[in-house]
């Protein structure tokens, strides 16, 4: 019998996965005119979604947070790529992500505080 | 996630591709603004005014994209008459950039009109998105 790790792991390193995204929006806007200066983008979720396609043991530990810097975007005369209309709208995105994370795993506590409670 | 080359957008990808385009649209007018008077260029004569060429983002939805910065060549080169100006003919003509000031204004205008919209289009879906995240409580 696999043992499949429990919602609170899967939303925990999905939060896990939205504060780092939070935290590289905020790092290419501080860089917003830094010579040179690349964006740099997580990708997370897809390897998420590669590890639960796969059907075998799923150890959220070991799925890869990667940082990249996609190079297919145009840069400015700095050299820079960093645009911050995108970044806001990438940081509007992952804001109702992770909002929507919080609220599930509080649905999730609050069923087990209803369960130890008893009726 | 990308705004450029996207298959399936959303409103948020195709508002901020709208910003990105007015953004553009605003960089080519302040350059024509800047240049209203410039009488030589690299390629030599007066300044040429540019004009942004906006396409859309695949067929159907898809946003917006800067599909080239061109110049103005329909429109002609003022010319005044400045005697002393050291770039003027022998008829003591000079030729002057064929931006319009009276025309950018408008442009100017309708481009930040464009941006508000489309950052009201931003705002707007966001709230959409947490009233049904709201749902979740």
């Amino acid at each position: 019998m696999i043992k499949q790790p429990a919602i609170t792991e899967y939303l925990e390193i999905a939060l896990r996965g939205a504060s780092l995204r939070q935290a590289t929006i905020a790092n290419n806007i501080a860089n917003l005119n830094t010579p040179n200066y690349r964006r740099v983008a997580v990708e997370f979720e897809k390897h998420l979604a590669e590890a639960i396609a796969d059907g075998r043991q799923i150890d959220l530990d070991e799925i890869p947070m990667d940082i990249l810097r996609p190079q297919n975007t145009p840069v400015d005369s700095l050299g820079n790529d960093v645009n911050l209309e995108m970044e806001v709208g990438e940081m509007i995105k992952n804001n109702a992500m992770y909002k929507t994370y919080m609220r599930l795993l509080g649905k999730v506590y609050r069923k087990m505080e209803l369960a130890i409670q008893g009726p | 996630m990308s705004v450029n080359g996207i298959s399936n957008p959303n409103p948020i990808d195709i508002a901020v591709s709208g910003l990105r385009a007015e953004t553009s649209r605003m960089n080519v007018i302040a350059g024509n603004i800047a240049n209203s008077n410039t009488t030589r260029t690299p390629s030599g004569g007066p300044y040429r005014r540019q004009e942004v060429i906006l396409s859309a983002i695949g067929e159907g939805i898809g946003g917006v994209t800067v599909e080239e910065i061109a110049a103005d060549i329909l429109t002609e080169f003022k010319r005044v008459h400045q005697p002393g100006h050291p770039d003027a003919d022998n008829d003591g003509y000079v030729m002057m950039p064929n931006v319009d000031l009276p025309v950018e204004m408008i442009n100017m205008i309708t481009a930040s009109r464009a941006y508000q919209a489309n950052a009201a289009v931003l705002k707007r879906y966001e709230e959409m998105i947490n009233v049904a995240i709201e749902l979740l409580r």
